[in-house]
Order: structure tokens, then sequence, then C-alpha cells
């Protein structure tokens, strides 16, 4: 809509509420006046709404829910004569058919709520419909209160339209609820939480009245809080929507009311029971009464909280025990505890989240690759920073879902974090350890080797000068120095085999040539591997071949490399004795698994032969 | 013969050059890096460079990596390589080629066999460190080298040291002709043809030590 006819009809909805009012005070009628002075909220609602937003019929509608009252009170007074008998009999002509225009707000309120606009195509029918049905009540009705013929069908088709019409704009707010947004969703939230209001004082009416309250106690509050709560709820739901976390007072609020309801209720059945039974007003049956409903009080309420949530938050509901699932599977095992970000996904609708875990100063992914990303929601534990999940929809609501998303995955996201510190700080320790077997490996070679070496050229210098008796002394010496060398070159093989620059193909080849039974060698197409994993599958193939030649008595062992996806996988196969117990056994094999994030498993049966192998 | 020594180990590096120089060698330069190296080459054009594997500035393979560039700069200065283990990386494409050498630092202490080897790779042939050779042989894989005989086999791994048809012949007692008879049956099961020239014994040496 144009801003200056979104202004027009809230301005001109505005006069005939101030009209209705001075009229009636004119016409001395007090509480008439007071009660539709009440529609001044609605006007104040609708002119924050019209300025905050021009464009919106939001605005325009709400003022008319109270402005087609002031109309019709308007007409009303006319007709009893405040401007005169000639205007009077005009206005009576029109009074009896004109109420329909009372509804015409609500209508148009119930349509355009919360967007400004209809939800598609065939529901822009709807607003014809109603003001057909109402030219046919007003036709029927022109100039008498009872009509007849026609005129009595014409009445009854519009009355028929009229129902239809509001049936289908209640039907419109309901369908919008299911199928909209998050933001409708929490707009709606607002609008049902004053209905609830409204509907709960109009109980309060009935038992007022049953309790013989005059009409005007017990409805007053009904009809004042239909004329300020709804007003007020349309006003906040459009302009400050995220103003408390609605859902949840909605949902807590009529979880306790239901209660409250259901402990009365068991209280007085109780009360009652006792009565019947005792036959006689002790203090047995409310002592037992109260007993009764305190036990019950808890349980009733999460169970009715749980249904309640189910109900008004589906998706939240859904959402937190989805994760809750989750958490359980990880307790039984059936799940890691890092398949944590995507459940959290997968429950928050929103396939771009991450999780980011504290590391020290930094954040981290759930694989331990570093990440910064600004935003999101803290989750906090013992006053440290544990994590944080990034939402990629972001706003309030989404922030306080995944909050309660994030309590219920706790214990996942904090294990991951655990087990991530702990992978990296192994993966820190065999990188260490790989690079102190390579130093010293170095050591070896350039330190205690070259200075062996070097003495032997001493010596053959000194050789020259020397008699043929001394000079073969010397030969000897140099002999013992050579085979000195060998033993050092073969020792820092064991340290770290220097053919592992080369790859771990080569250094496997000089494994096989050492080995003094068959070694078949199978070793895949690695490409490049990092240091303390090509260390560690040499160490695991040469601990298992000499396990299989010292132990196993094999006659024939198979090595193999392969790349599985990320990881490397070496086997050792032997024909051996076997029986060596799964559990337990190679234990230092195990802990340099481990400490890169590998696997190892054993098969060994008895007689057959045994398998190693390790997944790093 | 004019040598370059390159070795970042002084002990080595002065005993190395004493022992050449008692041997009539010159010494030319002796230096402790591998971009020294190359500039006392350029400068003294010798006729070999004995060059450890492992130098600054990095520590790892620099030697070998200056070898390729002073093989590809001065094809007539030879290149021995020292090393203290069988660490071949880099130079895999220079093994078995004319004037490269490839031996284990020990080796320096067998005098003559030394001489031999300087002799060799100055003179534009090569040699190769037995133990690396039969480090190559070992863990070669199923390959042309299947259709050789074991004698065969044996001849080859010395001509890829770098021997002469009559140090082979003195090494397996047997006549000059019967190893020239073996190195011809030995090039024909490697499919290499006869093109007049030197190469089919390089060749043939490079098929055996790529096999591996």
């Amino acid at each position: 809509m144009r801003p200056l006819a979104t202004r027009l009809l809230t301005a001109l909805a505005t006069v005939f509420v101030v009209a209705a009012v001075l009229l009636e005070l004119a016409a001395g009628e007090v509480v008439a006046a007071a009660v539709d002075g009440t529609g001044l909220v609605a006007l104040v609602m609708a002119w924050v709404i019209v300025m905050r937003l021009p464009a919106s019929p939001v605005g325009p509608a709400l003022a008319w829910c109270s402005g087609a009252t002031g109309l019709v009170r308007s007409v009303d007074g006319v007709a009893a004569g405040a401007f005169g008998d000639q205007l009077a009999s005009h206005a009576h002509v029109i009074n009896d058919g004109i109420w329909p225009i009372n509804l015409a707000g609500l209508l148009a309120l119930l349509l355009a709520f919360p967007d400004g606009r209809l939800r598609g195509r065939p529901w822009s029918f709807v607003p014809w419909l109603f003001i057909l049905g109402g030219v046919l009540i007003l036709c029927g009705l022109w100039g008498s209160d009872e009509p007849t013929g026609a005129a009595l069908i014409a009445v009854l088709l519009g009355l028929t339209l009229v129902g239809l019409t509001m049936i289908l704009a209640v039907a419109s707010v309901f369908i919008r609820y299911r199928r909209g947004s998050d933001l409708e969703r929490v707009q709606f939230s607002w609008l049902v939480l004053a209905g609830a209001l409204v509907v709960a004082l109009l109980v309060t009416g009935w038992v007022l009245e049953a309790l013989g309250a005059s009409l005007a106690v017990a409805y007053t509050p009904f009809v004042m809080g239909i004329a300020v709560l709804i007003p007020l709820a349309v006003g906040v739901a459009i302009v400050r929507h995220d103003l408390f976390d609605i859902d949840r007072i909605l949902s807590d609020g009529a979880a306790w009311v239901l209660t409250l309801l259901a402990s009365a209720a068991t209280f007085g059945a109780v009360v009652l029971g006792v009565g019947q039974v005792v036959h006689r007003h002790t203090a047995i049956g409310s002592t037992a009464a109260a007993f009764v409903t305190a036990l019950a009080l808890l349980p009733t309420h999460r169970y009715v909280s749980e249904g309640i949530a189910r109900v008004i938050d589906r998706d939240r509901h859904v959402a937190v025990v989805q994760v809750e699932r989750f958490a359980a599977q990880v307790r039984g095992g059936q799940r890691q505890p890092e398949e944590v970000e995507s459940a959290l996904r997968e429950a928050q609708g929103d396939a771009a989240l991450r999780l980011m875990l504290a590391d020290g100063e930094g954040w981290v992914d759930l694989t331990g690759q570093a990440v910064d990303l600004p935003g999101g929601v803290v989750l906090e534990s013992g006053g440290d920073s544990v994590a944080r999940l990034v939402l990629s929809r972001d706003s309030a609501r989404a922030r306080r879902r995944a909050a309660a998303l994030v309590r219920a995955a706790w214990v996942p996201i904090e294990v991951s974090r655990l087990r991530l510190g702990l992978r990296r700080s192994q993966t820190r320790l065999a990188e260490a350890s790989a690079a102190e077997r390579r130093r010293l490996e170095r050591d070896l070679h350039d330190g205690a080797q070259q200075r062996i070496v070097a003495t032997g050229m001493r010596l053959r210098s000194l050789q020259r000068g020397l008699g043929p008796r001394q000079a073969s002394e010397v030969d000897a010496a140099v002999a013992e120095l050579e085979e000195t060398v060998k033993e050092l070159r073969r020792l820092a093989r064991g340290v770290r085999p220097s053919r592992l620059d080369d790859g771990l193909g080569p250094a496997l080849e000089q494994l096989k040539e050492s080995s003094p039974v068959p070694l078949d060698l199978a070793v895949g197409k690695v490409g490049a591997i990092d240091d303390s994993r090509t260390l560690t599958a040499y160490l695991i193939a040469s601990e298992a071949v000499a396990n299989a030649l010292k132990h196993a008595q094999a006659s024939r062992i198979r090595v193999s490399v392969e790349k599985a996806g990320d990881s490397l996988a070496v086997q050792v196969v032997d024909d051996g004795v076997g029986g060596v117990p799964s559990h337990g056994s190679l234990t230092s094999l195990r802990d340099r698994v481990s400490s890169i994030g590998g696997r190892i498993t054993v098969e060994s049966p008895a007689g057959i032969g045994t398998t190693i192998t390790a997944v790093l | 013969m004019r040598i370059v020594v390159a070795e970042d180990l002084v002990l080595f590096r002065e005993g190395l050059a004493r022992l050449l120089g008692e041997s009539g060698h010159k010494v030319v330069a002796a230096v402790g890096d591998a971009v020294a190296l190359v500039e006392a080459v350029a400068e003294h054009a010798p006729d070999l460079a004995i060059v450890d594997i492992r130098m600054p500035p990095d520590l790892e393979s620099d030697g070998a990596k200056a070898a390729v560039i002073l093989r590809a700069s001065h094809p007539n200065t030879g290149v021995l390589l020292l090393s203290q283990h069988i660490e071949l990386g880099h130079c895999l494409g220079l093994l078995g080629t004319p004037g490269f050498g490839y031996l284990l630092k020990d080796r320096v202490l067998r005098l003559d066999e030394f001489e031999d080897a300087l002799q060799r790779v100055a003179g534009g042939g090569s040699a190769l460190d037995p133990e690396i050779v039969q480090a190559l042989v070992k863990s070669r894989a199923a390959s042309a080298l299947d259709a050789l005989t074991q004698r065969e086999l044996e001849i080859l791994s010395l001509v890829a040291e770098g021997q002469s048809n009559t140090a082979v012949a003195t090494v397996f007692a047997l006549s000059e002709r019967t190893v020239e008879a073996h190195m011809r049956s030995i090039f024909t099961k490697l499919g290499l043809q006869d093109d007049g020239t030197t190469h089919r014994r390089v060749r043939a040496v490079v098929t055996y030590l790529e096999s591996r």
C-alpha cells in the first residue's frame, strides 16, 4: 500500500473513534465512552506501526479494529439524534444493517498479519466476499430490522458470507503459523499469547458471572483485554518481535497454567473422594489431597511442558530431542562425538553451521584445522570458553535455539575437544620422536663415523713412511676402523633407516634384503607421506617381521603397504604358529600407532599364522 | 690431477686433501659448502670434484644437487659424491652416467680402490660403491634384467661399478673374450643395438640401475 493511503485510513479510523467517544460523552454515557476510549490503545499501536512500516496495511487494519467500532457507534449516536432529527432518520435507515463493519478491521488484520501481504491469490477474494456479504445485510435490513421475503434471503446470504469469510480469515492465521518462516511464527506467537489471555479473561468472566457478579464486572476485563492486549500484541509482534523469548514464555506459561489446573483438579478429586469414603469432614481429606497433589506436581508439569513444547514450539522441541538422542548414542558408543557438528547442523536446520573448539588462544574445527569465524554462540564450562557455534543464518531466535542445542550437545562437544587435544599432543610427541631419531642418526653419521674415517685417513698418511711390518699393522688397524664404521651404519639404520629419505618403498626393500626367509613385498602408490607416519609404518613392518622370525617360526612373510583414502594401511602376514593374543600384545607397536592417531589389529589363530594390520 | 674437495667437516676435508696430495694430486680448492663448490669449479675448472652429499646450507642433499648442476655446466669435470650411507634421492639420474661416481666415505681408506675410482671418474668413466650396486640389485623389481643369467648379472653389476672388461675378467678368472661374449649377450637381451659408440655399455648400466 502507498504510505499516504495507510496514513489516511489510519487517520479516518482515529476520527471515528474520537467522534464516537465525544458523541457518547455528549449523550452522558460515560461507561460506553470509557469502553470505546480503550480503542485509543489500538490507535496508538496502529500509528506506531504506520510510522515504522508506512507501506504495511497492518497499521490501518489495526486502527480499523477499533475505528470500525467507532464508526458504528458514531452512526448509532447520530441515529440517536446527536445532530438533529433529519440526520438521525437517515442514520436510522442504515443503523440496523451496519454492524458487519465492526468485523472489517479484524478481518483485514487476520488476513494481512504479520507481513502485510495476503497468503496467495485465492485469498484476495476473501475481502470482496466480506464486502458482498456486508452489502447484502445492509440492503436486507434497510430501514427495517424485521426483513421478509427477498430481503430475508439477502440477509441470510449475507450472514453466511460474512461468517464464511471470518472462518477463512482465522484459518489463514493457522495456515500461516504452520507454514510460516521462523520470523512469522514468532510474530504469531505474540498474537497467540494475547489471544490465550483474552480467552482466559472470558473464562474468568463466565466464572464470575456464575458466582453472581454483574455483567459489567464479569466481562469488562474481557472487553478491555480485547481492546488492549490484542493491539499491544500486534504492535510488539510487528515492531519488536524478539523482545522476549516469546516461545519459551508461551510454552512455560501455558505449561504452568495447565499444571495448576491439573493440580487443583487432583486436589478437589482427592478431597471429594476421601469425603465419600470417610463420610465426615476431617483434615484427612485435605492432608491426603495435599500429599497426592505435591507428589503429582513435578511429573505433571514435566509431562505437560513436554506436550506444550511439542505443540507450541514444535521445531525447537524436535531439534533439542534430536540432539539429546545423538548425545545418548554417543554415550552408548553407537556414534562418534566428532559427528556433533553434523548433528547440530541437522537439528538447527543450518547446513553451513560451524562448530569451533577452543584451542589455547585460538579456535579449531573438529579435525583440528585452525579456523576463526566471528560471532556465534559461545559455550562455557567453568568460566572458560569451550566451543563456539557460528550460524550461517543468524537471528536472535536462531541463537536462542542454538544455545538450547549446544547445551544438549555439551558432553559430545567437550569429549571431542578433549579427544582432539589428546590426539594433537600425541602427534606432537610422535613428531618430536621422529625428529629426535633423525637427529640421532645424523649425529652418528656426521659425528662418530666421520671422525673414525678421518682417523683412518691419518693412519693411511702415516703408513707411507713405515716399513712393511708396521705398514701391515696399520692395514689391520684401518680394516678394524672400517668394520666399526659398518657397525655404526647398521646401528644408525636401526634408529632410523637412512633409506627412509628415499621413501618407504626403498626402506622396506632393505628390510626384505635382510630377511632370512622369503619376504613378499607389495608397496602400492602411497604418494608423499609425512615423516612420522613413514617412520611408524616402517617400524611396524620391521618389528612385525622381527617378531614373525623370532617367535612365530614363519617360513614366509608378506608385507603390504597401500594408501586407503587419507590413511596408510600396513599389513604384515606370516604363516607361523600364530596364537598371539589380540589384546595385551605388541604394546610398543600399539603405543606407537596410537601416538599418531592410528589403529592396529592383530588376528592370530593358533597354527595358521598372524596378520597384523595397522591403519595410520 | 687437479681436484676440488667440498666437505663441511674440517677433519675429514683436511685428511682427504692430505691423502690426495700424498698420492700426487693437486687439491686446487677445499671448500665447505655447495655454493662455494660451484664457484670453485667455475674458477679452477678441475679434472675432478670430490663432493660430500650432505653439506650446508640446508644439510640435506646439497652435494647431490650441486653434482647435478656441475655435470650439466662442466662436463669435463668429473664428480665423485661421498656419502656416509646410501642416500640416492637427488642423484638417481646421474647413476651410471659417464664422469660420475658415488662412494661411501669409508671407501677412502682403501687407497688403491679409491685411486682407481678417482681415475675412472676423472677419465669420463663411472664408479659406484659395491654396496650401492648391491642394494640396487637386490631391491630391483621384475624387469628386463630377469632374462639375464646369474653370471651375466654378476658381470653387469661390476660393469655398473665402473670396471673395465679386463678388470671383470680378472675378478671372475675368465678370458677377456668370454667377458665380451657375455656383454654381447647382455646387450641383446636388453634390446640395445650397436650404434658404433660406447654408449651401449652406459645404457646397459643405466637400465640395470634404473630397474631397481
